[in-house]
């Protein structure tokens, strides 16, 4: 193939229309301060992701209504840009370098522990400040002071919620039910010694993530004959179809789910709440009243409902943060100072209410956000109101 | 000796369900020598279409199962017959076109219907209890449709004209089409037959396990190592591998654990293949 004197003139015509453009976009991102979203948009964990991007655009929608965000003092427009991770760690890794190679500083996400492995190494190569989620036990360190937690991992909260439901259920043993990847196995581990320090007997069961039925791995609960299964962090959609098989399999005791958020997917795919029976789980936010002024803002600003998943609160509280950071220290580009104005700044949000920095034992630096969260019941089949717990600390 | 049973009916009920997808997807390539990777697509499409006839249309559970059978067997040979059927001959092309259509299909759906699992369950609910094994019986349902799907396929292609018609275009396209087969209908025809069963199969295990836009994915794999395992082109090797897959599956699980029962079924379709590299029932693989 020979290269004609045409061919070389419109690729010089479009590498200089490539150039004009990331010139333009470079101008722009002077005036303008864009969060970076690394989340699951697709997948069995995609409403997650969908929680996270929603909130994102809500804060940023917030920040621009009250021009929180001035440089030099000029008002700083706040733009999203999300990208599906796929919820594995080289899915993010490439999601954060793309940020990057558009010069975003700033990611709030990702949601997984597969996920923050994969962005790490790309956020401390660009000094991007992160405020993530993730489980895994290494998912905050001293040698990475940019990456921040949305949330206490089980470490925070599996505690007080297995103490409730030793209280309501009267377990003595549970079997723990995770995807067989660092996603599964971090927080079922978390989970399983919360458990045994609680004086219930657990053990841990994992399975090939991408598993559609269940049966032999419920035939294989069914044997070790447990008081209780916990699917800790296993995706909602496989929560419903394992809920489902269980009790088709004739399993009357409670099952738990100390891992995120997804109650609602989980029922549906179940067959309902009578199918979940005795049902406890970990929920990120207690939705009262102020709470759900939240929902009622993202409907104001953004003419639509609010994501399902109710992580998307949490989301919200730790962007807040971020863009108060951002605006405290008055700067879209040094992250190193937005760090610090994040650590320096009172853990409060105007709708879910005070909390705390923990995480100083548990990963040996203290940016791990803490909020009350909630205890969400289904006891004989019937949705019981959410139980408040306050923010642990200390930990 | 309980364990051992009710392992058996899980795997058995398993190999059922991947043998009635493995069909269509070997058929494909038996027939046509392409490698459908859009078989996982028409599974999930089956079920969305069966979950949008109950649920929007109203329509009782057989009936949208049979609808969904159908709308996938019209899409496949449309398919076939206006975008396929142009690039036959080229192995990438095909490729890069049913690849093409899984992720329109998966994406379409995504922005249809969202993200989440809906509300699409089973309309029979019972089980039936015996000594140390359970078996839903909306499984039995599925297991029987499946064998008649078996049965039916058999029967269409190995006893009437029409599948004697597809065995010698697989053979030796040039001399059945100058013996008058045209398989400007007879190639659209079993590739629609491929995603009606497809479909088809979607349509019955969703509902039994969860509809989502993502499920083909692990179904094309699936479907992939039971093709391979059996012998590609070949529709008993397919039947038996999967219920050998099915079992090995139930068993290795069960036994082993999620985790290393997932890596024992990989490791015994190497072995398998080590000592049959053509697969259980390989035959001469057609040359397209």
């Amino acid at each position: 193939m020979s290269t004609t004197r045409r061919d070389l003139l419109l690729s010089g015509i479009a590498v200089g229309a490539a150039l004009a453009s990331s010139n333009v976009s470079v101008m722009a991102a002077g005036q303008e301060l864009t969060l970076g979203v690394v989340g699951v948009l697709s997948g069995p964990a995609a409403q997650w992701g969908l929680a996270l991007r929603g909130a994102v655009e809500l804060v940023a929608a917030e920040a621009n209504r009250d021009g929180l965000i001035k440089v030099d003092g000029a008002p700083c427009k706040v733009n999203v840009v999300a990208i599906d991770s796929k919820y594995t760690a080289e899915g993010a890794a490439a999601a954060a370098n793309t940020l990057a190679g558009q010069g975003v500083k700033f990611i709030i996400g990702p949601i997984g522990s597969p996920e923050l492995t994969g962005v790490k190494p790309i956020a401390k190569r660009n000094s991007m400040l992160v405020m993530g989620n993730g489980y895994a036990k290494d998912a905050l360190s001293p040698q990475l002071p940019l990456i921040f937690h949305m949330g206490p991992g089980p470490s925070g909260w599996a505690e007080p919620i297995i103490k409730i439901a030793k209280q309501k259920f009267g377990l003595k043993s549970v079997v723990l039910v995770a995807p067989n990847d660092q996603g599964g196995t971090d927080i079922a581990s978390v989970d399983a010694d919360a458990y045994k320090r609680t004086g219930i007997t657990a053990t841990e069961e994992y399975y090939q993530r991408g598993t559609t039925n269940f049966a032999p791995i419920v035939t294989r609960i069914m044997n070790a004959k447990p008081d209780a299964v916990d699917l800790a962090s296993s995706p909602p959609g496989d929560a419903g179809i394992i809920v489902k098989q269980l009790r088709q399999a004739g399993f009357e005791g409670p099952i738990g789910r100390l891992g995120g958020p997804g109650y609602s997917e989980i029922s549906r795919v179940a067959g309902g709440d009578e199918v979940l029976k005795d049902f406890y789980w970990y929920e990120p936010v207690l939705i009262d009243e102020k709470v759900q002024l939240i929902a009622d803002e993202y409907k104001k600003l953004l003419g639509a409902e609010r994501p399902e998943n109710n992580l998307f609160f949490q989301w919200v509280s730790a962007a807040r943060m971020v863009t108060k950071a951002i605006a405290k220290a008055g700067t879209i580009s040094d992250t190193a100072k937005v760090a610090e104005a994040l650590r320096s700044l009172p853990v409060e949000d105007p709708n879910i209410g005070p909390g705390h920095w923990i995480g100083q034992d548990f990963f040996g630096i203290n940016q791990e956000l803490s909020f009350p969260f909630g205890v969400g019941l289904v006891e004989k089949g019937k949705l019981q109101p959410t139980i408040r717990v306050e923010a642990a600390g200390g930990k | 000796m309980q364990g051992f049973v009710a392992t058996s009916l899980i795997g058995i009920s398993l190999g059922a369900q991947y043998a009635l997808l493995a069909l269509g997807f070997t058929l494909i390539f038996g027939i046509l020598g392409v490698v459908n990777f859009a078989h996982g697509g028409f599974y999930v499409l089956g079920g969305y279409l069966a979950y949008s006839a109950v649920t929007y249309l109203g329509m009782p559970y057989a009936l949208a199962v049979l609808c969904a059978a159908l709308g996938t067997t019209v899409l496949g040979f449309l398919f076939q017959r206006f975008m396929l059927d142009r690039v036959i001959d080229d192995h990438l092309a095909t490729l890069m076109l049913t690849l093409g259509l899984y992720l329109m299909v998966s994406s379409g759906i995504l922005v249809v219907f969202g993200p989440q699992s809906p509300a699409f369950s089973f309309p029979l609910t019972g089980v039936i209890h015996g000594h140390g094994f359970f078996v839903p019986i909306e499984n039995l349902v599925v297991l029987g449709v499946c064998i008649i799907g078996i049965l039916s396929m058999y029967g269409l292609i190995y006893y009437t004209d029409f599948g004697r018609a597809l065995r010698a275009l697989a053979d030796d396209r040039a001399v059945a089409t100058a013996q008058g087969l045209r398989p400007a209908i007879l190639f659209p025809a079993a590739f629609a037959l491929a995603t009606g069963l497809a479909g088809l199969t979607g349509a019955l295990v969703t509902p039994t396990l969860s509809l989502a836009p993502h499920i083909g994915d692990p179904v094309l794999a699936t479907s992939f190592l039971i093709v391979i395992l059996g012998g590609l082109g070949s529709i008993g090797g397919a039947t038996v591998a999967a219920f050998i897959v099915g079992m090995a599956e139930a068993f290795s699980a069960v036994y082993l654990g999620g985790s290393k029962g997932a890596l024992a079924l990989f490791v015994l379709v190497l072995v398998m293949l080590v000592v049959k590299p053509s697969g259980l029932f390989g035959q001469r693989v057609r040359g397209a």
